[in-house]
């Protein structure tokens, strides 16, 4: 039943790299790109939750400053940099997201020194089903990113601009001549993969130690997920979060803690190898 | 005075190898090959450890050159028929796992406290005299690096994987297959990084995990982004530039009191970042750029 144990672990896991990798995926499926800074607006979203819960003492209130600040972030890093670079080649966008990452790193390692943090939450008796135990910190973790990913969807699936940059995502001239309106829908992507970035960026701030670092080492795992979830899939991003979270949970005992990210990457390759376009992607992409 | 010029020398050389090895894979080939630290670490360690074995470091240059090569192969098959950007995030995957390897597996690297005592270049030689006789080797490997590059611009070869990078469909066309020159460019891409790193190892005498950094990677890139991508004087006043930044950046450190070591890894951090963004966007063809075009 250790086996159990691990399964609950990694979900909770699979969650945050869930929602990292649906930051990733909405934005490579409409911006066209994989944005090396999501890792580190993640950060950013630890941090900001990190301070706003300190001051309040309230997670709901870190939670918060989590959604708006990296949101903002977010599109602030879209409106100065990526939109001057909407006409260029991949690899343009690619060296830009990858100089954002630093940037925000380096402004956080300068603000907020680089000693470990920690969010200071109560301790509490886990429940115990059977050999299973699930502390309530770990439950409400769970509900918080599940909250966030029915938001998401809600957002994607039943408002207007939700169907708006699904349209953009499938075909984005077929969406202009439909009279859909590209900086609008824009600005929409960069603010919610922010915020998804940052509230995932504060879980797992709750769950380990806050370092300018942590959230680049996320990145990895994240774009696995969004791969074998197949690119521009919400919905593969989070399932492929899940596997991804509870695999590499079950191989810790196996490979060691220190090979999680290699496990990470293991994945991806076999992915690519055998079906690039992931669990829920279109045909066409990858190749 | 004389000493410290020489140091800077040998590390600008070192990165200008690496540089030669991006510029023939991004800049000639269109490879976004976002690993190269990968490579650099493998032939550091490669080196480095056989040497401590007691294999001539001839022997030990040659092996670092051949596994870093080798560690490419594979990484090419898997991806190098899949798209640009996804090339990209595969080769960062790569060097942050050689990263992970060499900190985890313990009995043979020595895991994060390192590999120290690494014998150096010509040490029978002593002092300066040595030092200098690095320099010139490195300078001459260099230019040999310089004059491949230079002849593989110029051939048939050449020609063809320009072509990859201009219209990789056309060259599908004509019945070339791009997956194989591609792997090519990237092994040989590869194997320079193994002897830069190679040449790392010797010289610092002492290498860690944390020097093998994905920041490694983009000082390079911003190298060749700042010299201007796909020249050969690009890469060279490119690392020229970012030895200036790196050195200056020490210099700063020293003159302004109170600031800590990690307070200036951020700032320099920041800076590579700052950098890379702006060139992106204003002189994407770099300093030594066609100033006609943008």
């Amino acid at each position: 039943m250790f086996y159990a144990q691990l399964l609950v672990n990694g979900l909770v896991q699979g969650l945050v790299i869930g929602l990292a990798a649906l930051s990733i995926t909405l934005v490579f499926g409409i911006a066209r790109f994989p944005n090396a800074a999501t890792g580190d607006f993640m950060t950013f979203g630890a941090y900001a939750a990190l301070s706003a819960h300190k001051a309040t003492g309230s997670i709901a209130m870190g939670g918060l400053a989590a959604i708006i600040a990296t949101g903002v972030i977010s599109l602030l890093a879209y409106l100065a940099v990526f939109r001057q670079l909407a006409e260029r080649s991949v690899v343009a966008l690619l060296v830009a997201s990858i100089g954002i990452a630093f940037f925000i790193r380096a402004v956080l390692g300068v603000a907020f020194g680089h000693s470990q943090q920690v969010f200071q939450v109560p301790l509490s008796r886990p429940y115990v089903f059977g050999s299973v135990r699930i502390t309530p910190l770990d439950l409400q973790l769970a509900l918080v990113a599940l909250a966030a990913l029915a938001l998401v969807f809600a957002i994607l699936y039943l408002t207007p601009i939700g169907r708006q940059m699904r349209a953009v995502a499938d075909n984005r001239d077929l969406a202009r001549v439909s009279g859909i309106r590209p900086d609008r829908v824009m600005i929409a992507l960069w603010l919610l993969a922010g915020s998804v970035a940052g509230i995932a960026g504060m879980m797992l701030g709750i769950k380990t130690i806050v370092t300018p670092e942590f959230g680049w080492e996320m990145l990895l795992p994240a774009f696995t997920a969004a791969i074998l979830g197949g690119i521009g899939s919400p919905v593969g991003a989070v399932v492929a979060g899940l596997i991804l979270g509870v695999v590499q949970e079950v191989s810790t005992p196996l490979v060691g803690f220190t090979y999680k990210i290699a496990v990470a990457f293991i994945i991806m390759l076999a992915v690519l190898l055998v079906r690039p376009r992931g669990l829920f992607g279109r045909l066409e992409g990858a190749r | 005075m004389e000493a410290y010029f020489i140091a800077i020398g040998i590390i600008a050389l070192i990165y200008v190898i690496l540089s030669l090895g991006l510029t023939l894979q991004y800049g000639l080939t269109g490879l976004i090959n976002f690993g190269h630290v990968g490579f650099f670490a493998i032939g550091a360690y490669t080196s480095a450890l056989l040497a401590l074995k007691g294999v001539p470091l001839v022997f030990s240059f040659a092996a670092a050159a051949a596994l870093a090569g080798l560690a490419a192969w594979p990484i090419g098959l898997v991806s190098l028929r899949l798209r640009d950007d996804y090339f990209a995030i595969v080769t960062l995957g790569f060097s942050e796992v050689v990263r992970i390897v060499i900190t985890s597996e313990r009995w043979l690297t020595n895991g994060v406290q390192g590999v120290p005592g690494i014998p150096r270049l010509y040490d029978s030689l002593g002092g300066s005299v040595a030092q200098l006789a690095v320099l010139v080797t490195v300078l001459a490997v260099t230019l040999v690096g310089v004059w491949i590059i230079r002849r593989i611009a110029g051939s048939p070869f050449g020609r063809l994987i320009e072509a990859i990078r201009d219209n990789e469909e056309a060259v599908q066309a004509l019945g070339k297959d791009p997956a194989r020159f591609k792997i090519q460019v990237l092994v040989v891409g590869a194997a320079l990084a193994g002897i830069a790193g190679a040449f790392y190892a010797h010289y610092i005498t002492y290498i860690v995990p944390d020097q093998f950094i994905p920041l490694v990677t983009f000082y390079v890139w911003m190298a060749i982004i700042m010299g201007g991508v796909g020249r050969v004087s690009g890469a060279i006043v490119g690392t020229a530039i970012l030895m200036l930044f790196l050195e200056g950046s020490r210099f700063l450190r020293d003159i302004v009191p109170g600031v800590s070591e990690v307070d200036m890894a951020s700032v320099r951090i920041g800076a590579v970042g700052l950098l890379l963004v702006l060139f992106i966007m204003y002189r994407p063809q770099g300093l030594m750029g066609d100033y006609t075009k943008r």
